[in-house]
């Protein structure tokens, strides 16, 4: 301690006598710069709910008109000899076709809407997928033929885009599908109440269309797809997921082996998932001789994906229950084996749900993996048959469903993308509030 | 018979066991359950798991094993010319494997009667029986593709029975054994938390067991490429043009470059604004507006790619040509679509913010508040302790969620699918399109292609090339973040 | 008790450095301080003791206005330094803080090198003009810690490889190095070894010709070596304060006797 006494001898300290009460101008500058970098902060914490909001804005704008769909209403005359003519025709659609074109025809010159366009041309105003609509109820309702039906058939995507906005005359200039002449019409349609707007419930529970006709397609089957994908993530990440977890947690001697495991998981879990599309594409399709674009190959993809994030949410819940717990048990006699399954698992049992529905939600949502088993094109067409279809018959899933539909040429299909993306949305947000509300229910403080 | 009947009947076989097992020990023990040495229902699991469980897996691995041994032995039998590859062989035993279903399919429809179709000859039009029930092929079968498809039917059938026989022999044997093991004294209680820790470790090892999948997967294809397409072509070719017509030149250079091009834009947006974020929210911010910011941010993560794939492709694309195109704000015309490096690296960005932001939280809160304590008392102000106390403390973690965040940014797919653009460029104008290693996985491996073309299998190729960069970054990232942790625990 | 240190010590009146009259802290709902009045000297080593939770470390802290960091905390009453209310609305608790040091429990040495460490505080508020000016300041705070012998080879390794006891002293090195005219200690000894703590304790001792120093211990024995004045704290109040020596000889307060003699705390 000789060299304190030294220093005190040395240099007396330069005491600055000055008042509390002044700021010195240097402090002045430090406080400015300290406002400043709060402001920063502050900016970059509004910069990022600010891309939240154009994101859930552009969503909410672009995507809400996919809900309602202009519809045209006609009473069509099923008289027993044309339908009977249409069926032995050798095109069978354009047979109705012409049926539902005078109908449509009538139905103007009743309204007194007077027209120069031939019934061919008037047609266009419909989508192409009316003669179907037609048949499949002539078929269906066999004793109807003879009366008069009233159909609601969709308007063509253009007559609808008109109707949103999406489309205007000017848009219609280079447009060989429609011409400026049909939106007068249906303008004067809609005010005699033949051309309505409404919600559309075939767009959530319908098929995937062709690239023509983007007022028909629906996500439905798509969603059934996704449906089945989960059932297959659910049945197999879950017990898998605890059983690895409950090993790692509580009977993993710690060794080289057990490290590499945990290092392992921890990487899975930073792998890109289109590499888990390589695997399942290589593993699944190529080695294993698994069925292209099944749901269940997609499956079980997603299931090798969610398992390093269920995986790590179940450690962390068995790591939250007390070991008091377990000395309790293996103090009243009970087996290692017992005094997890009766004691910590159930306790735990909340955690691993929450981490449970997080990993599903993430697989919901994931689309590249899905991609390369072959789950895109137009494939999502049919409702499966049943339980073994729905897992093993080319099907497409909501992201993927999305995707097919972004990359379409017609416009049409934007608003069809983003309608999905809210249905997509709505299921995860449903998701993640149930994983809130139960990690809520059942929060415990030890 | 279907696995699915198989299955079902293994479980059934395993649900008699558990009752008869628990039945017999209780019957030894002569009703009374202290007389046992363990507790009754674990005689029946005894019984049930030894029932189900070797049948089970004797049914994975025949089924794993059944069509290796069939295709050997199948392409065998056929007559290639010497000179015929490794691809021309596959090509025909697609064939094979073609007809042979179509064959089964035309039975299952009830077209063709069972000996009917064991007994066609190839003078039968099998190509227009097919085509009518829906099963097209490429060309007229040859006499010795349809005595090879008859083969491989013949095997293949013969080896399914075999399989119901032996899974379901198995499943009873198993049972059997384990009910003449179940007498009072049996341990079964050790037994079946032996056979359950088993099944908790074969679970554990399944992470092992992806991995290896992951890289098996992609070396066995990624050799096969090479053997197709030389590799140093590929890894120092600039030039990204292929052609399924042959004469293609894969080289990666321009992929990584525009990889890395979108993924620098996208750190540039999100680690700022991710790190300052993360500061004000752990220094700065009122516990309410806390609470309600960071689950707002947390949100943007959970939004799916896809979602961000069409932001991308439908509305910052078209935003950016706005200001930076022709005619745009800024009257510059830097940029013709709205596809660009530009658009993917910033909705990348967007991304990405929650992601540095959490983590970055995480990091901060972990230094100790007794250095916050120590530069406030000598008269720090907050800003000052942030920058030149906390943030160098807390560096090699913020380093380490920076590479985890360009890791992610380097394997995100659906972002530059849609928003990057198609064409592979080497070029420094970040408002031309450019394509990335992960957008041409997707673009080469989706479609029909079959895996014998150079074409499809650089995609392995690449995704080798991208396992491995993301591997690294994860590794070293994941090792840095650890070390920080222990620093100051 | 016998083996305390009560030796004759200097207690003519000295200047008032530090006064505070009805000073209330509150944590949320806790009231954790109640109604204390005290006038802390110049120059002179003042120790505050008590059982653990009465508040001294809280006091301290108000002192600095450290508790300004604390979300929750209210802080009511007057405390002025050189006649100056340090609670007014004009006092910037930065410029505070440089004139008022502080010590804490934990030696908590920036992860920087030892130079750096103890230039910081010099830096942040413009005490030097130059590098050669910087290294002065430092090598004289580092002198007037007791620590420039141990690490004037070694200026540039990081502070955090010292041991304990060097940190501490590299700690108080770097809170002189502001030249504070006030040292807070909050037991800066609690985390030492014997050794480590002898040698703290003896650089107090030295601090008192140019500081006026408050310190927080546990340890009656401490407050007895070092102090020169003792504050007994209990239950958030200020029970007794007075000379060191009459303090542990002959206390007013039945409570301080019974916390002196070993009886409660």
């Amino acid at each position: 301690m000789t060299d304190a006494s030294a220093a005190s001898a040395a240099a007396p300290p330069a005491v600055r006598k000055s008042s509390l009460h002044q700021l010195d101008a240097r402090t002045k500058k430090r406080n400015a710069s300290e406002a400043r970098f709060k402001a920063y902060g502050l900016g970059a914490v509004l910069i990022g709910v600010a891309f939240l909001v154009a994101l859930l804005y552009a969503i909410i704008s672009n995507g809400t008109p996919a809900f309602t769909q202009t519809f045209v209403t006609v009473e069509v005359p099923l008289e027993p000899e044309a339908v009977e003519a249409a069926e032995a025709s050798f095109v069978k659609t354009s047979a109705y076709r012409e049926i539902i074109y005078t109908a449509l025809a009538e139905r103007l010159a009743e309204a007194g809407i007077e027209t120069d366009m031939g019934p061919e041309e008037l047609g266009q105003i419909l989508s192409s997928s009316e003669a179907g609509q037609m048949r499949e109820f002539v078929l269906a309702n066999p004793d109807r033929v003879g009366g008069t039906v009233e159909f609601r058939f969709f308007a063509s995507s253009r007559v609808d885009g008109y109707s949103k906005g999406r489309v205007t005359r000017e848009s219609l200039a280079r447009d060989n599908n429609l011409s400026a002449a049909h939106l007068d019409l249906v303008d004067r349609m809609e005010a005699a109440g033949i051309v309505e707007r409404s919600f559309n419930w075939d767009f959530i529970f319908g098929a995937d269309a062709s690239d023509s006709r983007p007022e028909q397609a629906g996500i439905g089957v798509a969603m059934l797809g996704s449906l089945f994908m989960m059932f297959v993530v659910l049945f197999l990440a879950l017990p898998i997921g605890v059983a690895a977890s409950i090993y790692l947690e509580e009977f993993a001697p710690r060794n080289r082996w057990t490290d590499l495991i945990e290092v392992n998981i921890s990487n899975l879990a930073a792998v890109p998932s289109i590499v888990f599309g390589i695997l399942g594409l290589a593993a699944f399709i190529q080695f294993g001789g698994l069925p292209q674009s099944a749901p269940l190959v997609g499956g079980l993809v997603l299931t090798l994906m969610t398992l390093p994030t269920i995986i790590i949410s179940t450690r962390a819940s068995l790591q939250s229950v007390p070991p008091s717990i377990r000395a309790a048990a293996l103090g009243v006699g009970a087996s290692k084996m017992q005094s997890v399954f009766h004691h910590v698992l159930p306790l735990a049992m909340p955690g691993i749900l929450t981490g449970t529905i997080i990993g599903l939600a993430q697989a919901l949502g994931e689309t590249a993996p899905l991609l390369l088993i072959g789950m895109v094109g137009y494939i999502a067409t049919n409702y499966p048959d049943g339980v073994a279809s729905g897992f093993l018959d080319p099907n497409s899933a909501m992201p993927a469903q999305i995707y097919e539909w972004a990359k379409r040429a017609d416009p049409a299909f934007y608003e069809r993308a983003w309608g999905g993306i809210i249905i997509l949305l709505l299921f995860l947000m449903t998701m993640n509030i149930v994983a809130i509300l139960l990690r809520r229910r059942f929060e415990r403080r030890w | 018979m279907s696995a699915l009947w198989i299955l079902l009947i293994v479980l059934a076989i395993a649900v008699i066991g558990y009752v008869l097992g628990r039945g017999r020990a209780m019957a030894s023990a002569g009703g009374d359950i202290r007389n046992l040495h363990s507790l009754p229902s674990y005689y029946g699991f005894n019984a049930a798991l030894t029932g189900l469980v070797p049948a089970l897996l004797l049914m994975v691995l025949w089924t794993l094993g059944q069509p290796l041994v069939i295709e050997r032995s199948v392409a065998g039998g056929l007559d290639l010319a010497a000179e015929a590859t490794a691809a021309d062989r596959s090509l025909l035993m697609a064939d094979v494997r073609r007809v042979a279903d179509g064959l089964d399919a035309a039975v299952g429809q009830g077209v063709l009667g069972g000996d009917a179709s064991r007994a066609l000859e190839n003078g039968d039009e099998i190509r227009e029986l097919l085509g009518g029930i829906g099963v097209a092929l490429g060309s007229d079968v040859t006499e010795d593709t349809l005595r090879a498809a008859q083969r491989y039917r013949t095997m293949s059938h013969t080896g399914s029975l075999a399989m119901t026989i032996l899974v379901i022999a198995a499943s009873l044997g198993g049972t059997a054994l384990a009910y003449r093991m179940t007498t009072r004294d049996f341990r079964a209680r050790n037994t079946v938390e032996r056979g359950v820790l088993v099944l908790l470790i074969a679970a554990a090892c399944l992470a092992i067991l992806t991995t290896l999948g992951i890289v098996l997967s992609l070396i066995f294809n990624t050799v096969e490429f090479f053997r197709l397409y030389p590799a140093t072509d590929f890894f120092f070719g600039t030039t990204w043009s292929p052609s399924f017509g042959g004469g293609s030149s894969l080289g990666i250079l321009s992929l990584l470059w525009g990889t890395f091009y979108i993924s620098l834009i996208a750190l540039m947006v999100a680690v700022p604004i991710g790190l300052l974020a993360a500061i004000y929210l752990s220094e700065y911010a009122s516990p309410l507006v806390r609470s309600v910011a960071k689950p707002l941010l947390e949100v943007l993560a959970g939004i799916p790619t896809i979602v961000y794939g069409l932001f991308a492709l439908l509305t910052v694309g078209p935003l950016l040509v706005d200001i930076f195109g022709q005619d745009g704000v800024l009257g510059v015309d830097w940029m013709g679509g709205g596809t660009a490096v530009m658009t993917a690296g910033l909705v990348m960005g967007i991304m990405l913010i929650p992601f540095v932001s959490s983590l970055s939280d995480d990091i901060i809160n972990a230094v100790p508040q007794s250095m916050r304590d120590g530069s406030l008392g000598l008269g720090a102000t907050h800003s000052e302790t942030v920058k030149q106390v906390i943030l160098p403390a807390a560096l090699p973690g913020i380093v380490g969620a920076i590479l985890l965040a360009a890791s992610r940014a380097i394997g995100e797919t659906m972002i530059v699918v849609l928003g990057a653009g198609a064409a592979a460029r080497l070029s420094l104008n970040p408002f031309e399109a450019m394509t990335t290693v992960t957008a041409k996985i997707v673009s080469q491996l989706t479609g029909d292609a079959d895996f014998s073309s150079p074409e499809a299998l650089v995609a392995f190729a690449l995704g080798m090339t991208l396992f491995v960069i993301t591997l690294a970054l994860n590794v070293f990232a994941l090792w840095i973040v650890r070390r920080y942790r222990e620093q100051y625990e | 008790m016998d083996d305390l240190r009560l030796t004759e010590r200097s207690v003519d009146q000295k200047e008032i450095k530090i006064s505070a009259s009805n000073v209330q802290v509150y944590y949320g709902e806790t009231h954790a301080i109640r109604d204390v009045s005290v006038e802390i000297e110049d120059k002179t080593v003042t120790a505050f003791i008590g059982p653990s939770g009465c508040g001294k470390s809280t006091f301290l802290r108000c002192i600095n206005r450290m508790n300004d960091t604390i979300d929750t905390a209210r802080v009511s009453g007057d405390i002025l330094i050189d006649g100056e209310d340090i609670y007014d609305k004009r006092v910037d608790p930065v410029q505070l803080r440089a004139k008022v040091g502080m010590v804490f429990q934990k030696p908590n040495p920036f992860p920087k090198s030892i130079y750096d460490n103890v230039a910081y505080g010099p830096r942040i508020h413009g005490l030097a003009r130059n590098k050669a000016d910087l290294d002065d300041i430092v090598e004289r705070a580092l002198r007037r810690g007791a620590i420039w012998n141990e690490v004037k080879d070694r200026l540039t390794a990081p502070g955090t490889g010292l041991s304990g006891g060097q940190q501490q002293r590299l700690c108080i090195a770097r809170a002189v190095a502001t030249e504070p005219e006030v040292l807070l200690m909050d037991e800066p000894c609690s985390a030492l070894d014997p050794i480590a703590t002898g040698q703290v304790e003896e650089l107090i001792d030295e601090l008192r010709e140019s500081y006026s120093v408050v310190i927080v211990t546990h340890s009656m024995q401490q407050a007895a070596r070092v102090s020169q004045k003792t504050a007994f704290f209990h239950l958030g109040n200020m029970v007794e304060f007075g000379e060191t020596g009459k303090i542990f000889t002959n206390p007013e307060d039945s409570r301080t006797e019974s916390y002196i003699s070993g009886r409660i705390g």
